[in-house]
């Protein structure tokens, strides 16, 4: 009977109205409330549950926890670090993974910066790639499977600090630092996929393997670490108290980078003594 | 077979009408020809970069979904809700949202880097990643409009020969209001989502904020079933023959306007909240930065808000507008575009800031500017002429309007 009353007069009725309210507030409460509020999956999001599957598909729990501190104070801006980086990982020296720039301080003082990727433990790079081609292995770095990457550049888009790079050709340059600063250890990645700093991963694996330290034995060492002139910057395992990644820590007062936004970094900075 | 259904239509070949297929015909061959370019050198033709990552594919993709919302919208109005006397849209919301999706997975598809691997979303899971959610629902719901539309498809006279077919098809009218209230949830989740994909990055000030998915699914609600009613109306001029009765076409038009309305509240809210209690450095440095250094500044919000909703509502719901159809389907292409220029704007803004991350003064990264190349123009003339095709192909051989009562 409702209907033949709604049939006879075609305007918006009362009852159209408010069923249509109703679904518009109905939507958007549900809306938020999966998207933003109690209902998301988003809202409780650690990425470590992620990583701890890793843990969970076979590989070897280490206990480690990879980590590098870097001294503004000692820097001179060689850019010795960008370069070995460019060659050993066969980096497109256009878009480093590793970057270095001239600062100033806020009382005027240069100084000078550099940025590998920083290893987010819960890396927002991390938590939107659709097709988990990168993940916080579990020994803290941030690793990229290149074999999975859609291309979507999600991540590149995410990161706070822009250490992603997408490949959008097919590279055929040929790389200046070769072998001024060494010879690639590793291929390069095809066209389409998003690359980054992996602290290098292949000496520290490779390293571990052979019984060396990472952060020790320049073998095991990552490129930019191992060809500092002036020992800007220390590499180790932040959960081993006696490494000197954990002394300076502990130590010296630290910073990381954007650490309001709680992505907890693995890279730590020493502030120039002038201050900042 | 087809042939014989056909004749009386042909007769339709009129001058306007070859034109007509020959411009589609021009931007599919464009879309190719781009398409073509864009799969054997790579994205490196575009004039996207690692500052300006995405670009106007993903404002097709993200508006071809919107704009196709009325599909559900309507959809679970008429299953859900039982105001049957829409039920003579449905077909035709729902075509409109099955061109939307299918052409935002063909920009999708040829936006990533490796089209090659479209298929790993499916495969391998990040239940945390909006965009993995997003994949899915779109997926989801794509199958769930081909099963609402195989009904209307099984009518075609080709299917003469297979009356189990049409038999089997038809009997999917009985799971038509489950499958709305499915389509209902997969569409409020993905379509909010799509918001939500700027609005976790927390990378970037100007777009980490929970309105985005509200804005975006409240814009898609109001302007999805507008689009399908102004596509009815244009049916109408150009095949002279009625389409749906004119009164549920104002009724549509009306309730667009309560819902361009409450997305008008949440954006004025949005622009408060931003502007006075979400006011940290970072969002003031950035939004100070978007009206002094780049296009994007705070005359586009307001230009937005005036042709993209306010005139809309006006010729929605003002009596002596929304008379005229004209007018009503001179609204829905404003709040079409509209929602087309919220998309760019949204994504573009946000990337083109430059991030901030040194301890520094001076340093920050490269700031971004975009526009977009003549490859990509031409895969998105492509994807629209593909939905256009479509329409035209589905006005000409499906049977759209004729659509009788259940049980009849």
């Amino acid at each position: 009977m409702a209907k033949k009353r709604q049939k006879a007069k075609l305007e918006l009725t009362r009852r159209d109205f408010l069923v249509m309210a109703g679904t518009a507030v109905g939507s958007a409460v549900f809306a938020q409330a999966v998207t933003t509020g109690p209902l998301s999956p988003f809202a409780t999001l650690r990425q470590r549950q992620v990583a701890g599957r890793e843990g969970d598909l076979g590989l070897a729990t280490t206990g480690k926890r990879w980590g590098m501190v870097i001294s503004l104070d000692r820097c001179i801006g060689c850019e010795y670090c960008l370069r070995a980086c460019c060659a050993t990982n066969d980096v497109n020296p256009d878009k480093p993974w590793n970057i270095v720039a001239e600062e100033k301080s806020s009382a005027g003082q240069t100084f000078f910066f550099s940025r590998p990727c920083l290893h987010c433990q819960e890396a927002p790079c991390v938590e939107v790639c659709p097709v988990r081609a990168t993940y916080v292995r579990d020994d803290g770095l941030v690793v990229m499977d290149y074999d999975r990457c859609i291309g979507c550049r999600y991540c590149e888009v995410a990161c706070p600090y822009d250490a992603r790079k997408f490949n959008w050709e097919e590279r055929t340059d040929e790389n200046p630092y070769v072998p001024t600063w060494g010879t690639p250890e590793v291929d390069r990645r095809p066209r389409g996929v998003v690359e980054k700093c992996t602290f290098c991963i292949h000496r520290i694996d490779a390293g571990l393997a052979k019984g060396l330290t990472p952060g020790v034995d320049f073998e095991a060492t990552p490129a930019c670490v191992s060809i500092c002139p002036v020992g800007a910057r220390t590499f180790g395992d932040l959960h081993d108290p006696e490494s000197p990644v954990a002394q300076l820590v502990a130590n010296t007062p630290t910073l990381r980078l954007r650490e309001e936004l709680g992505t907890e970094p693995s890279v730590y900075y020493i502030p120039p003594k002038e201050g900042l | 077979m087809t042939a014989t259904a056909l004749p009386r239509k042909v007769a339709g070949f009129t001058p306007g009408m070859i034109g007509w297929l020959a411009f589609l015909a021009l931007c599919l061959a464009i879309g190719v020809a781009s398409a073509f370019q864009v799969l054997t050198r790579g994205l490196i033709v575009t004039h996207m970069s690692n500052t300006v990552p995405w670009g106007l594919w993903i404002t097709v993709d993200l508006s071809a979904i919107a704009l196709g919302a009325g599909a559900f919208t309507l959809s679970a109005v008429v299953y859900l809700f039982g105001l049957k006397r829409f039920q003579a849209i449905v077909r035709l919301a729902v075509f409109v949202g099955f061109i939307g999706y299918t052409a935002a997975l063909l920009a999708l598809v040829m936006d990533i880097g490796r089209p090659d691997r479209f298929w790993h979303p499916w495969a391998f899971w990040n239940v945390h990643s909006v965009l993995w959610e997003i994949t899915w629902c779109i997926t989801i719901y794509l199958l769930i409009m081909v099963f609402e539309f195989l009904p209307v498809v099984a009518e075609l006279k080709a299917f003469d020969r297979w009356p189990r077919f049409r038999s089997l098809a038809h009997s999917l009218h009985k799971v038509a209001p489950y499958l709305a209230l499915l389509g209902l949830g997969i569409s409020l989740l993905h379509q909010s989502s799509l918001g939500a994909t700027y609005g976790v990055v927390k990378a970037r000030a100007i777009w980490f904020k929970p309105s985005m998915p509200i804005m975006f699914i409240l814009s898609a609600v109001a302007v999805g079933p507008a689009v399908t009613m102004a596509i009815a109306y244009v049916i109408e001029w150009v095949t002279s023959r009625p389409t749906i009765p004119h009164d549920i076409l104002r009724t549509i038009a009306r309730f667009s306007g309560f819902g361009l309305l409450i997305y008008l509240y949440i954006k004025l809210w949005d622009l408060a909240a931003t502007t006075y209690y979400g006011r940290t450095p970072s969002v003031q440095e950035a939004l100070a930065r978007l009206g002094d250094t780049t296009p994007y500044g705070f005359g586009v919000w307001v230009a937005e808000i005036l042709l993209g909703i306010l005139l809309p509502v006006l010729f929605f719901l003002l009596p002596r507008f929304s008379r005229r159809p004209g007018l009503l389907v001179l609204g829905a292409f404003c709040a079409m575009i509209g929602v087309v220029f919220n998309r760019w704007d949204v994504t573009v803004s946000g990337l083109v800031i430059p991030l901030n991350y040194s301890p520094g003064t001076i340093y920050q990264s490269a700031a971004g500017v975009y526009w977009p190349s003549t490859a990509e123009w031409g895969v998105a003339i492509g994807v629209v002429g593909y939905a256009l095709t479509l329409l035209t192909l589905g006005i000409w051989l499906l049977p759209l309007f004729n659509h009788r009562p259940q049980g009849q």
